[in-house]
């Protein structure tokens, strides 16, 4: 890292990342999960110039990709590009709110992106400082990525370095969380030779279309299939559990309950004043007083008495009614009104994944005509009902009575 | 429309796009399911944004997921080459039989889509589904202006191949407003 570097490292935005855990409130499950985003970002920084090195490598280019990116890897564009990687990806998760992705379906409908993109565009970031300066545009295009910026047009050039990042298939950020999540909640799920995978990786056509995309090559096609096993088990067993799941819902309540009534703030400096800290802070006070607004949610979360879990989607059900956990949901509510919570999320599985695979004979093709693993990864959806505590037995009574009729089934 | 709603649609259109012909692969359904949303006025709520392959909707993405989750679509895998295919999943019927009055009222949306669209192949698509973007972007725009704007956004494609994609979007525009409700 060097000083230019360092400067936007010890700037606030990327600094009060020390305070933003990086699996919100799952170090209650798994009790080392207590890491933040800031040693992440630092490792997505890491990893993303490791990859923008292997892929602009001359040697490892097609000539689609020479002749389309030649103005981009000259002497003098070459270094620039590398150093907007590696700032972005430092700055991929600035615009992250307290417990981040635990709460911000609730907080912050519309996603962190904007956050973040207005830190990099704002004075909070030094980017003017360093030389030569960087374009804070080509910093939030990279950080931010398609998904979340899109009413911007990206250049074939841009959509590759952003996929350095926030790619799909071999995005750092996915590398990176895999295998420090996993360290820190101690499962070993999540762990794949990132190196192998690294080096393998190559900008190639894709098979089908002629767009340029992140590849890999033949010879490190193991170690991606590694990487997408590794994210179905962390799904699984870590980030789909439902504890978890169910704390995150708790706490989105707390917050809203107690310090975001009028929704998050999203003044920069309101953003950049408000940490995990602050929320354990406030959510102390609120326990100790049934009076103190929080309170409740409060309570479940620091004395471990959240909502249990009655119902999870059943594949017999569904096969009956499409809808099933919903219609369920519905009918509990009105016999238990304003004690449930359903909560559900998906993952798309292995035969979603489209990246094309170099052969050992030049040839590109696409990642399942070569590979068994993938086509066995399913995808991926967990739904959940919850209760509260006192409630478990007779809804659980009142599902066994009733579901069948209220499925049709 | 909420989410049971889209799904039924999108089953529709994978079932329609395949009896037209289409492998129904995932980019094959974005494709097919913007031109039905952008130029047939079908509302499934999807946002698309020039990705990969042309428009992209990450919602939709997910959406094919939940409902390869749920069985209501599944990848059947073809053989080498082409990618997986979708196809309707066991539990397809049960929602074709409850939402039978929302698809009939945008049968005909699929079918003017499905009948243009499900003979293309994926390289075709990414022409024609971009050329309907930039068109949409900007509806003053000339066929050979499109072209040029298909080409500046999509270096590989060819001038010849722009121009053809440019000038079936301008002759599908004019037919969905002469034949659509």
């Amino acid at each position: 890292m060097d000083p230019d570097e360092r400067r936007i490292v010890d700037s606030r935005p990327v600094q009060r990342l020390r305070a933003v855990h990086q699996l919100a409130l799952s170090y209650l499950i798994y009790p080392g999960a207590t890491h933040r985003r800031f040693e992440h970002s630092l490792g997505v920084m890491e990893l993303a110039g490791r990859v923008f090195d292997v892929i602009t490598d001359d040697v490892h280019l097609p000539d689609q990709a020479r002749d389309e990116f030649a103005e981009h890897l000259t002497a003098t564009q070459k270094p620039y590009w590398r150093r907007v990687v590696r700032i972005a990806a430092l700055c991929h998760d600035i615009g992250h709110i307290p417990f981040s992705h635990g709460v911000e379906h609730d907080l912050l409908p519309g996603g962190h992106e904007q956050l973040t993109r207005r830190l990099i565009e704002s004075d909070f970031l030094p980017l003017h400082e360093i030389t030569p300066p960087v374009r804070s545009d080509d910093v939030v295009k990279l950080a931010v990525g398609a998904k979340g910026l899109k009413e911007h047009f990206f250049s074939p050039w841009e959509r590759i370095l952003a996929e350095i990042i926030v790619g799909d298939a071999f995005g750092v950020d996915r590398i990176d969380y895999l295998l420090r999540d996993s360290y820190h909640a101690g499962v070993a799920y999540g762990r794949f030779d990132h190196y192998r995978l690294i080096d393998s990786l190559r900008v190639l056509p894709s098979p089908q279309e002629q767009d340029l995309t992140i590849g890999i090559d033949e010879g490190g096609l193991n170690s991606a299939e590694a990487l997408l096993l590794a994210r179905y088990f962390m799904f699984t067993q870590v980030y789909f559990h439902p504890v978890r799941l169910i704390f995150d819902r708790h706490l989105s309540d707390f917050m809203r309950e107690r310090m975001f009534a009028e929704g998050y703030p999203l003044q920069l400096s309101e953003h950049l004043r408000v940490t995990d800290n602050e929320v354990l802070a406030s959510m102390s006070v609120a326990v100790e007083n049934a009076g103190e607004a929080g309170h409740e949610s409060a309570h479940r979360v620091m004395t471990r008495s959240h909502y249990k879990r009655i119902y999870s989607r059943d594949k017999a059900d569904i096969r009956s009614n499409p809808d099933a956990t919903r219609v369920l949901f519905d009918a509990l509510e009105e016999q238990f009104p304003g004690k449930l919570r359903l909560v559900s999320s998906t993952m798309r599985g292995g035969l979603a994944e489209d990246f094309p695979v170099r052969t050992s004979n030049g040839t590109v093709v696409p990642a399942i005509d070569q590979s068994d693993v993938l086509e066995k990864l399913p995808d991926i959806r967990v739904e959940y009902i919850f209760i509260s505590p006192d409630l478990r037995e007779p809804s659980g009574e009142w599902i066994k009575n009733n579901k069948k009729r209220v499925l049709g089934s | 429309m909420d989410r049971l709603e889209r799904a039924t649609i999108i089953v529709e259109l994978v079932k329609r796009l395949r009896a037209h012909g289409s492998w129904a692969g995932e980019t094959h359904v974005q494709k097919a399911a913007y031109f039905l949303e952008t130029l047939t006025k079908v509302p499934l709520g999807y946002e698309f944004i020039l990705y990969r392959y042309g428009p992209f909707s990450f919602e939709l993405r997910d959406d094919l997921a939940a409902m390869r989750a749920d069985g209501l679509l599944e990848f059947r895998f073809q053989g080498p080459s082409y990618g997986p295919s979708l196809v309707m999943g066991e539990s397809a019927p049960v929602l074709e039989k409850t939402f039978t009055r929302l698809t009939e009222r945008y049968i005909s949306q699929i079918e003017f889509v499905c009948t243009r669209l499900g003979s293309m192949g994926v390289e075709e698509l990414e022409r024609v589904g971009t050329a309907l973007l930039v068109s949409q972007q900007s509806p003053d725009l000339a066929d050979t202006s499109v072209a040029e704007r298909v080409r500046h956004l999509k270096p590989h494609v060819t001038e010849v191949d722009a121009a053809r994609a440019a000038h079936f979007v301008a002759k599908v525009e004019q037919e969905a407003r002469e034949q659509l409700p």
